[in-house]
């Protein structure tokens, strides 16, 4: 076990910067995941603490030792691919082994070792079979196999999930949270799927275009995204943006816009802290959640008329999307549909529950 | 009615493919099965009409050919020769084919078909200036120097069929082992390698059958010391006459080691020869 430590590490192939200047401290036991779209530079800072890409710039330390230099079997790490990357032509036992065998443990060892990895993941009876024959549930756990047999001082994991279908996918999901809650290993976690960072990191760090957006818990994020990006990925669906600009009624701030948005900050605090402002392009956001039909947030004045376009039903809640002039919003309702495609109804926006943007750097204003 | 149009169109094809298979059958067995029965035959027999199939089979043209002919040395050199170059071009080959498809070359397509191309070459255009490099370096008349002159063919078709082989496999096994604790060299040989056994058989067995089968370069760069058997054969024919019975059993010695070779490794050899046709 042991701490990760990005320094300024970047990654270039020739002209082409594909991680930017990258500093982290993971801490040790820690599960951090790596988030981003296709080509943000997650699986690139994986594979540098792997060892499989030439770190171009800056330091990166696993413990205390510096390892830019150090080959992959020298770092005493283990690495989850997503396509499980098995040997085919070693059975389970075998790929499992193989990785001891290389550093000379002996054969009592190896043995007593695999055995109990085989037991944690319920692959016991696998242990004679060959990759092929095996579903891809089934390859997934002895590619986990291979990577706790180790006991390493790092887990790396790239998109370990993504080649499996949905339901196992969720049970995947919480089996590798229960793993790393008994073995305790720092664990480091590249997927593109914002699902899987909420629900399995201790801390996310969000990437875009080789660039770190936010390192926070998954709360932080929900709560306190630090720009309009991090805003958009976290959350499924997405947060709802809307441009606009201040207005002052009297003594009262309004956010409001062309298309009939109009939405009334209470708190004077937040009023002052936009003060500086008054003239620029704003982005207000909220969360499909922070919706309501109920209208109990608002006084009566500051409801919203919106048009019903489209309606999910998902069972237990109900996606519905509504047009306010040119602007769409999506709302998320607990229970089944209660409109009808074409009606006009009124909503409220959760008045403590709101987000705001500057929109030229598209930083957090809050 | 209409089930039994069907099944009669399909005995009709059957029948039809059997045939066919039939006729390439003793197309391509018969002149072998001929070539092995004259062997074991006087020169009497051998051209009696109709031919005979039931003789008493006799081994007198082999005792001539390995005690008086000493058919025993240009078999010695000949398998010296094809499976020293086989092997010298299947251990440079692979090495060399694994680093173009691994590493990251630049212009590394360019550097691969100039290796290709120098396969390419018509034998008859190699002769001239090998003849000459040889000469420089006294390999006239050596065992190493046909050695030499079948490697310059082999090595650039194992190398660019091994490359094939390699680039096909997806790289992230060797990844796997290196961080299982592998060294690069282990990640080739113990995870890399294995895997495409069956390319290096096929690839082994045409190298073989190329420089076994080889008459130019035999025939200009070996003396009666380090003759091979196709040079041997060739001599059968004189002017006074050709030794039928001779060239019979030479010819059965020339195609049995391949033979052997290919049954015993055949399981490899259609995997091989058909790799990357199905992903």
């Amino acid at each position: 076990m042991a701490t990760v430590r990005f320094d300024k590490v970047v990654k270039s192939y020739g002209n082409q910067l594909v991680v930017k200047e990258f500093n982290l401290e993971i801490k040790d036991q820690e599960f951090i995941v790596l988030v981003g779209p296709s080509g943000c530079g997650k699986s690139t800072t994986l594979r540098m603490v792997a060892g499989l890409e030439e770190i171009t710039g800056g330091d990166l330390y696993i413990g205390d030792i510096r390892v830019n230099d150090m080959p992959p079997k020298d770092r005493d790490i283990a690495m989850v691919f997503q396509n499980y990357a098995l040997y085919p032509h070693m059975n389970v036992y075998e790929n499992m082994a193989f990785g001891l065998k290389l550093r000379k443990y002996s054969a009592s060892e190896i043995d007593k070792r695999v055995k109990e990895a085989a037991a944690i993941l319920s692959i016991e009876h696998l242990l004679d079979r060959k990759p092929r024959q095996l579903s891809g549930g089934q390859r997934q756990r002895v590619a986990i196999g291979r990577a706790i047999v180790r006991e390493p001082k790092v887990f790396l994991m790239d998109e370990p999930l993504s080649n499996l279908d949905a339901k196992l996918r969720v049970q995947m999901r919480a089996e590798l949270a229960k793993l790393h809650q008994r073995l305790k290993t720092t664990t480091i976690y590249v997927t593109h799927d914002q699902t899987e960072a909420m629900t399995m990191g201790d801390r996310i760090v969000v990437m875009k275009d080789g660039i770190v957006q936010q390192v926070a818990s998954p709360e932080e994020l929900y709560n306190r995204p630090a720009n309009m990006f991090v805003a958009g990925f976290i959350g499924s669906p997405s947060m709802n943006f809307v441009a606009c600009r201040m207005q002052e009624k009297g003594n009262e701030t309004y956010l409001v816009n062309e298309e009939g948005f109009s939405f009334l900050l209470l708190s004077p605090e937040v009023a002052a802290r936009l003060a500086p402002y008054k003239q620029k392009a704003l982005v207000f956001g909220i969360r499909p959640e922070d919706i309501s039909d109920s209208l109990s947030w608002v006084a009566e004045e500051n409801y919203l008329a919106a048009r019903v376009d489209v309606v999910e039903n998902l069972g237990a809640e109900t996606l519905i999307y509504f047009s306010l002039g040119k602007e769409t919003l999506v709302g998320r309702f607990v229970g089944g549909p209660r409109y009808r495609v074409g009606e006009t109804v009124k909503i409220a926006l959760n008045p403590n529950r709101y987000y705001l943007f500057d929109q030229e750097t598209e930083l957090s204003l809050l | 009615m209409a089930g039994t149009k069907v099944s009669s169109r399909k005995l009709i094809t059957t029948v039809l493919i059997y045939t066919a298979l039939g006729i390439a059958m003793v197309w391509a067995l018969l002149p072998i099965i001929w070539m092995v029965l004259s062997s074991l035959k006087t020169e009497a027999n051998m051209f009696s009409m109709p031919p005979k199939f039931t003789f008493k089979p006799t081994f007198s043209t082999y005792a001539f050919m390995f005690t008086e002919g000493n058919f025993g040395g240009f078999l010695k050199n000949s398998m010296i020769a094809a499976f020293s170059s086989t092997a010298i071009a299947l251990i440079l080959g692979t090495l060399g084919g694994y680093a173009l498809a691994r590493g990251n070359y630049r212009r590394g397509k360019d550097i691969a078909f100039w290796i290709i191309s120098t396969r390419m070459t018509p034998v008859a255009a190699a002769i001239v200036p090998l003849y000459i490099i040889f000469a420089k370096f006294h390999l006239i008349g050596t065992t190493f120097g046909l050695v030499f002159a079948y490697t310059t063919f082999n090595l650039p078709f194992a190398l660019w069929m091994m490359m094939t082989f390699f680039a096909e496999l997806p790289p992230d096994m060797e990844h796997a082992a290196m961080v299982d604790g592998a060294t690069k060299f282990q990640a080739f040989y113990r995870i890399a390698l294995p895997q495409v056994t069956p390319g290096l058989v096929a690839t082994g067995i045409l190298c073989l059958m190329f420089a076994w089968n080889d008459f130019a370069f035999a025939s200009v760069f070996t003396s009666h010391e380090n003759q091979t058997i196709p040079v041997a054969a060739s001599l059968l024919v004189s002017q006074t006459g050709i030794a039928w019975g001779q060239a019979m059993a030479t010819g059965t010695v020339i195609i049995t080691p391949m033979l052997i070779t290919g049954l015993a490794v055949r399981k490899y050899l259609v995997r091989g020869l058909s790799m990357g046709a199905v992903k």
